[in-house]
């Protein structure tokens, strides 16, 4: 089976690599690639292929100075660990092409960081809120979020969406509103 | 800003829906599966979480290390102290702290215990899910002494946080070994009532076998780690694979079962106390005198600052590979930090290896994954 040098080497022979946009090392994996965006399914889809599974998918909030979102994906095998870490930039409004159909767990690793960032996944079959209450409108995990908008939960908005100075709601009413 | 499509349901209207939980007694903390069925089948099951989320990765980057360390150990309440040594080391491997060598040891033999905590506490539950109630007050009695005996070196019963930079915040006190061999004395003695009581009983044994079947290829297209995976054949352990603190110098196997099924599930578990009882009997040999704290690192931990860059740091929990990215600009605290918990993958294989079972097995099936609703919701 391949190992974690073998799959980078394919990665790289194949082109879909690019160069480190910041000087910014990753430890505790094998190996690590930077990925262009286009190239992301074709590249995971060979790391499935080589027999990884996806571990873990992290993003992080790099619009203040870069202006783009960062993906880290890390790959692993069951027989030894040789962890592979694909990373992607992507531009602040342009999609990413989903993964969810090569591994089913992206599925709700993207939902995740759409809800908690903005970011949209091309081609992900049910890109819903999966952690946060349906209907949140707030993206949690960018940096520019520091203080909570106005909930009817601590009591700064009325169900409807109106201030609470006009109509205080009651514990019946925050409760229908959560819709659980 | 725009939100995306969301499907509408399409599905034929001989299927009805049924709403589990998200109080259901078998979900063992909040989570609520909307399963969609065709007479007694179920053709589809969509889980709703979220219920317990409370945004430790928004948190961890609006604290320091240190202040971070008791939210570990609510992630993951039934393996708390692992899921904090997992900080720890994590935190030590970027800042490059060095630890003594009787802090690594005990360590090993907190994280054993509370492994075995979790388990005996996942076998009562689970039992108690099949409708039997007696197994639960036995692994609970036995669970009790555990917690007892940690609750002594740490001052808590569950939420545990004592592991700091460079090592322990308290000693284990001289008369510790002899009460921890006390507890595992306790421990074999139990097992063979447990096993007369559990694994023999017809009853148990027709619930359990041959449900919820975990193929390879489901481990490894949603990730599964764990005892279920271990349960499908697979010896993948992080201890073994990436080993990690003193477990190099520890002898001990992987249980593994080929059924992937519920009862492969629960023997892997059972297996894996009694190797863990081999570790923490290794462990008490060797536990060398000395300090319990790198004193260097007395005077760092309140303005920790890490090196810019990112780790990825793995430790086998009770529940599977966890996993903590750090990623740092040079600050006294984290720029993200993210937790790959092992119960979010050992949920999700359920859109697939649910689909096509009886109602009747759901429950089986969600009880012998041994989730914990905080670590996934987070």
């Amino acid at each position: 089976m391949p190992t974690a040098a073998e799959l980078v080497s394919a990665w790289e022979g194949r082109g879909w690599t690019t160069a480190a946009p910041v000087e910014h090392a990753v430890s505790g994996v094998a190996e690590s690639r930077w990925i262009a965006p286009a190239c992301l399914a074709d590249a995971v889809r060979a790391a499935k292929d080589a027999g990884f599974f996806l571990e873990s998918m992290t993003c992080l909030d790099r619009l203040d100075p870069h202006g783009v979102f960062e993906l880290l994906y890390t790959f692993n095998r069951f027989d030894a660990t040789r962890r592979v870490a694909l990373r992607v930039w992507s531009p602040r409004d342009a999609p990413v092409p989903s993964v969810a159909a090569i591994f089913p767990i992206a599925g709700w690793n993207e939902r995740e960081a759409w809800e908690f960032y903005g970011i949209v996944f091309d081609g992900n079959p049910n890109l819903t809120w999966l952690l946060l209450p349906e209907g949140t409108e707030f993206r949690p995990l960018l940096k520019s979020f520091t203080t909570p908008p106005p909930s009817v939960y601590d009591g700064r908005l009325s169900p409807d969406g109106t201030p609470a100075e006009t109509a205080a709601p009651t514990d019946e009413s925050a409760h229908d509103h959560a819709g659980h | 800003m725009s939100l995306p499509t969301i499907t509408p349901a399409t599905e034929p209207l001989d299927t009805y829906t049924l709403n589990m939980g998200p109080q259901h007694p078998s979900t063992h903390g909040v989570l609520r599966l909307v399963l969609t069925l065709r007479g007694e089948r179920i053709v589809k099951v969509d889980p709703v979480l979220g219920y317990g989320h409370r945004a430790h990765e928004k948190m961890a980057e609006n604290r320091t290390y240190a202040q971070f360390l008791p939210n570990t150990s609510r992630q993951d309440y039934l393996s708390g102290m692992i899921y904090n040594f997992a900080w720890v080391e994590a935190v030590e491997k970027m800042a490059g702290i060095t630890v003594p060598e009787r802090a690594l040891i005990a360590r090993v033999i907190l994280a054993e215990f509370n492994r075995i905590s979790s388990h005996l506490l996942w076998i009562g539950a689970f039992l108690l899910d099949l409708g039997a109630a007696t197994p639960f007050l036995y692994t609970f009695d036995d669970r009790e002494a555990i917690l007892g005996l940690l609750e002594t070196v740490t001052g808590s019963r569950l939420t545990y946080c004592t592991g700091r930079f460079g090592g322990l915040s308290r000693d284990l006190d001289a008369d510790f070994p002899r009460r921890a061999r006390e507890v595992i004395a306790k421990l074999k003695a139990r097992w063979p009532e447990i096993e007369a009581l559990v694994e023999d009983n017809v009853i148990f044994r027709h619930r359990a076998r041959g449900v919820g079947v975990f193929t390879r290829q489901q481990c490894l297209d949603y990730g599964v780690t764990g005892p279920c995976l271990r349960g499908s054949g697979i010896a993948y352990d992080v201890r073994k694979a990436e080993p990690y603190g003193a477990y190099p110098r520890f002898d001990f196997e992987v249980p593994t079962r080929t059924e992937g099924d519920a009862l492969a599930r629960y023997e892997v578990r059972v297996a894996e106390m009694v190797q863990s009882v081999r570790i923490i009997e290794q462990a008490l040999d060797q536990l060398p005198d000395g300090p319990i704290l790198n004193t260097d690192s007395a005077g760092i931990k309140k303005r920790l600052k890490l090196p810019a860059g990112t780790l990825y740091y793995a430790v086998e929990s009770a529940r599977g590979a966890y996993g903590i990215v750090i990623v740092s600009e040079g600050g006294t605290e984290p720029y993200r930090a993210k937790f790959r918990t092992p119960s979010y993958a050992n949920l999700a294989v359920i859109l697939d290896a649910m689909p096509g079972t009886m109602i009747a097995d759901a429950v089986a099936i969600l009880g012998s994954l041994d989730l914990v609703i905080p670590e996934i919701d987070r």
